[in-house]
């Protein structure tokens, strides 16, 4: 375990959580609690889409929630920095259109294995190696390629709905040059909420049920670890640990642990398997969100992954509640806010991609396949990013490589 | 000749395959939203020949012309906004009304031309949005190029390993080498074939003009705010971003007055390219920046052919699958995405203005018929004022 990297102490979490709190981190831990919660609508579609039992993808939607949560109350809790954990959304949609073809049992039992992958991933400390590898310019290409289309959605509703995006975005920049003490998110919010509640929107078909989650035993055939528990692995390992691993360095957490984030997303990922639910993972744009800029003073933005994950773990019984309000709520609201809070972001990280005049073309094809959002043999766009971005660059910028395996052997050393 | 010698001197097999690239891609790519217009106008072959005579001769004229006096690689096309909008008003104009809204489009364009005025708004536009601006419209092509390897796989892969081989083995003719070895792809892998091009001169027809309101409004003041905005606007950012400070007075008037001749064959409004000039205006023409005016003379030179064997041109282009040129266009110009990427990337003091533009841009929404090369110009304009413009005013007061 000796690669497994040290946090601060969960002792005194819940006193020192009180004492971060500020308004800044609480509104980026609403916002990305809403944005984790919005991505349970993707399950019910991909389930809906392949045919699946709707109790069975309730279930599904609130062992998410559930088991994320918990796991993401934990890290960031333990480690003091923005850690937000979900699970993989293209490791959702596999899993969704898999279930027909092997079944629910031996799904999850591939799910399992590709837990364990992932566990010793982290555990002999092979992750850590490999995010010191990939040239921090193509990790941050990749990651403002990947962020890019929360910003491209942010600006499509000015087509189609003009008047509340407009309000919501000005809100929001006029506030944050006005009065730095609300954070502008909070009022770009009420903004929305004040033009929804004024032209009227209809929340009159929301109902209640309360439901938890439930325990399976899954199955283990060499099939379906072949088609989707192989497939798993290379996601949480190649896709979205460094994703979210990545943009927490680039956001200036210079000691992420990149092993414990792997070790821990496989360890949650084996729990899952017996919950019906088919990953846990760091979750990138949450990560994102939790640890912009927007969410105050760098030391104490872990207080909005644990906001984020409380939000999920208490939310997820009454899931089919928050199904019936997100659907009431027009779709260019949760887009336009997870935008904000995205921009700062974007913003840093195509500057640490593009200003450094190293690995230019190979971060350039990592944002460029990353925005692209292809799929090629079931792996998503992210993984690609980061594959080519590093051969491009090997092929195309050799030298810039030289300087870094240098520096890097130096800082090894003693 | 003093002139002739020069530009033999500055002669480079780059920049004339810039040219040629920028021509290929704004036969492939913008070409066919003319071809709608025709389309949906219902005119004869005959008549479309003409018109791709039209645009490709005031391309060429105007574009050697400007290129040559003013020793900057001035790429000059026909109003790719302008074409949509065509397709939106035919059938229920008529071919003579249009001619006139063409007519009375680049008169207008040409007195805004003369006064300075459009100089004057170029000038207001902070050098990061600009750049940010430019990259937001080629983002798309870039990402084509990605798009494609799910749809036509092997030739995407086949273009790409092509491109950083060459690029990393001779950059000077990676471009060349690279369309060489995409059309030898395009054909072995997807099987286009070249046999239905045959040599065959256009002849160009004359169209009366007939002046009406109903196209003034319908059609000519929107055309000169979409070639304003959509084409002269970044194709002048765009030579900024590359370094050269050439007034837009001249070129706004030379292609305004090749306009208004072209419009009699059926020419929509000549104006500055945007996307092909970017190729030319870039470090893929020449090392050397004074020396890239040669890829706009090229690219002129190439119109030229395009105009004299307009049917034979169309036909060449429309063989070539289509997937081809979004790869082709996507490499070609991934040097300009990521120059002005960078551009924007370093201009640290008004950053989030920048990629604001950058994101509104690279959206691509339209709105009140205006293109998102506009809005992001204001959306990133707006940010600029409100994020990081000081407040003097107020902070005198307080």
């Amino acid at each position: 375990m000796k690669h497994i990297e040290k946090g601060v102490s969960l002792r005194h979490a819940p006193r020192d959580f009180l004492r971060d709190l500020n308004a800044d981190n609480a509104s980026t831990g609403l916002v990305a609690g809403i944005l984790g919660l919005g991505v349970g609508v993707v399950h019910i579609s991909a389930g809906t889409s392949a045919g699946l039992d709707p109790s069975f993808i309730m279930i599904w939607v609130i062992s998410y929630l559930m088991i994320n949560g918990l796991f993401g109350l934990f890290m960031p809790a333990y480690y003091r920095l923005p850690l937000p954990m979900a699970n993989s959304i293209p490791g959702a949609l596999m899993f969704a259109a898999v279930i027909p073809v092997i079944g629910l049992e031996a799904a999850l039992g591939a799910s399992f294995i590709a837990g364990a992958i992932t566990l010793v991933a982290g555990v002999t400390g092979i992750m850590g190696i490999v995010m010191r590898l990939i040239p921090m310019p193509i990790v941050m290409g990749m990651v403002g390629g990947m962020l890019l289309s929360f910003g491209l959605n942010m600006v499509k509703p000015l087509e189609s709905a003009i008047v509340p995006a407009s309000i919501m975005i000005l809100a929001f920049f006029i506030s944050s040059r006005l009065f730095r003490k609300i954070p502008p998110l909070i009022i770009s919010m009420v903004a929305g909420l004040v033009y929804l509640t004024v032209t009227g929107v209809d929340l009159s078909g929301i109902d209640a049920t309360i439901r938890f989650p439930e325990f399976i035993m899954p199955a283990f055939t060499l099939e379906a670890f072949l088609t989707y528990g192989l497939p798993l692995a290379i996601i949480l390992i190649g896709m979205e640990t460094p994703a979210g691993v990545g943009l927490i360095k680039g956001m200036g957490y210079k000691d992420a642990p990149a092993n414990a984030i792997t070790a821990v997303g496989g360890l949650g990922t084996m729990v899952s398997s017996f919950f019906n639910l088919h990953s846990t993972c760091i979750a990138a744009p949450m990560t994102g969100v939790c640890a912009s800029p927007e969410a105050g003073a760098p030391d104490k933005r872990w207080v909005a992954a644990v906001i984020a994950g409380a939000i999920f773990v208490i939310a997820a019984p009454f899931y089919g509640y928050v199904v019936s309000l997100l659907e009431a709520t027009p779709r260019y609201f949760i887009a336009i806010i997870a935008g904000l809070a995205l921009m700062r972001v974007i913003t840093s990280s195509m500057a640490i991609a593009f200003s450094g005049r190293k690995h230019e073309i190979g971060a350039l094809f990592a944002f460029l396949i990353a925005a692209s959002g292809i799929q090629i043999l079931g792996i998503g766009a992210t993984f690609w990013a980061l594959v080519l971005g590093v051969v491009v660059s090997a092929i195309v910028e050799t030298k810039d490589f030289d300087v870094i395996f240098t520096r890097g052997s130096a800082d090894l050393s003693p | 000749m003093q002139f002739h010698k020069q530009l033999q001197k500055d002669l480079s097999i780059p920049a004339i395959t810039a040219g040629f690239v920028a021509v290929l891609i704004s036969y492939s790519g913008p070409l066919a939203i003319f071809f709608q217009a025709a389309q949906s106008a219902e005119i004869s072959s005959a008549m479309m020949t003409s018109w791709v005579w039209a645009i490709s001769i005031g391309a060429a004229i105007s574009g050697i012309f400007l290129s040559l006096w003013l020793k900057v690689p001035v790429v000059t096309a026909w109003s790719a906004p302008g074409t949509a909008l065509l397709v939106t008003l035919f059938p229920g104009l008529t071919l003579n009304e249009a001619v006139g809204a063409y007519l009375t489009a680049a008169v207008i364009i040409f007195l805004i031309g003369v006064t300075g005025t459009f100089d004057r708004i170029i000038r207001m536009i902070p050098p990061g949005i600009a750049s940010a601006m430019m990259a937001g419209i080629l983002f798309q092509f870039g990402v084509g190029v990605f798009v494609s390897l799910e749809s036509v796989p092997a030739l995407a892969i086949g273009m790409i390993i092509a491109y950083l081989l060459f690029k990393r083995l001779t950059p000077r003719y990676s471009l060349v080498l690279l369309l060489i070895a995409g059309i030898t792809l395009a054909v072995l892998l997807e099987g286009a074939s070249l046999e239905g091009v045959a040599l065959q001169l256009a002849e160009p027809q004359l169209i009366r003009p007939e002046w009406s309101w109903n196209a003034t409004l319908s059609l000519a003041i929107p055309l000169v705010l979409v070639s304003l905005t959509g084409q002269f606007l970044p194709g002048m950012a765009i030579l900024r971003a590359s370094g050269y400070s050439t007034p837009a007075r001249p070129i706004v008037i030379v292609a305004s007055a090749t306009s208004f001749f072209t419009a009699f064959f059926g020419g929509i409004t000549t104006v500055i390219a945007a996307i092909t000039a970017a190729i030319c205006t870039s470090k893929e023409a020449h090392e050397d920046p004074a020396k890239r005016y040669v890829a706009g003379v090229a690219n002129g030179v190439f119109y030229l052919f395009g105009a004299i064997f307009a049917g034979t041109i169309v036909a060449l282009f429309t063989s070539l699958p289509g997937e081809f040129v979004a790869v082709l266009a996507g490499l070609a110009l991934l040097g300009a995405i990521s120059s002005n990427i960078s551009a924007f990337a370093a201009e640290k003091s008004h950053l989030e203005a920048s990629v604001i533009t950058f994101i509104a841009t690279a959206s691509g929404i339209s709105f009140l018929g205006l293109g998102s090369a506009f809005w992001g110009v204001v959306v990133g304009a707006l940010a600029y004022n409100l994020l990081h413009r000081r407040f003097n005013s107020l902070n005198h007061k307080t």
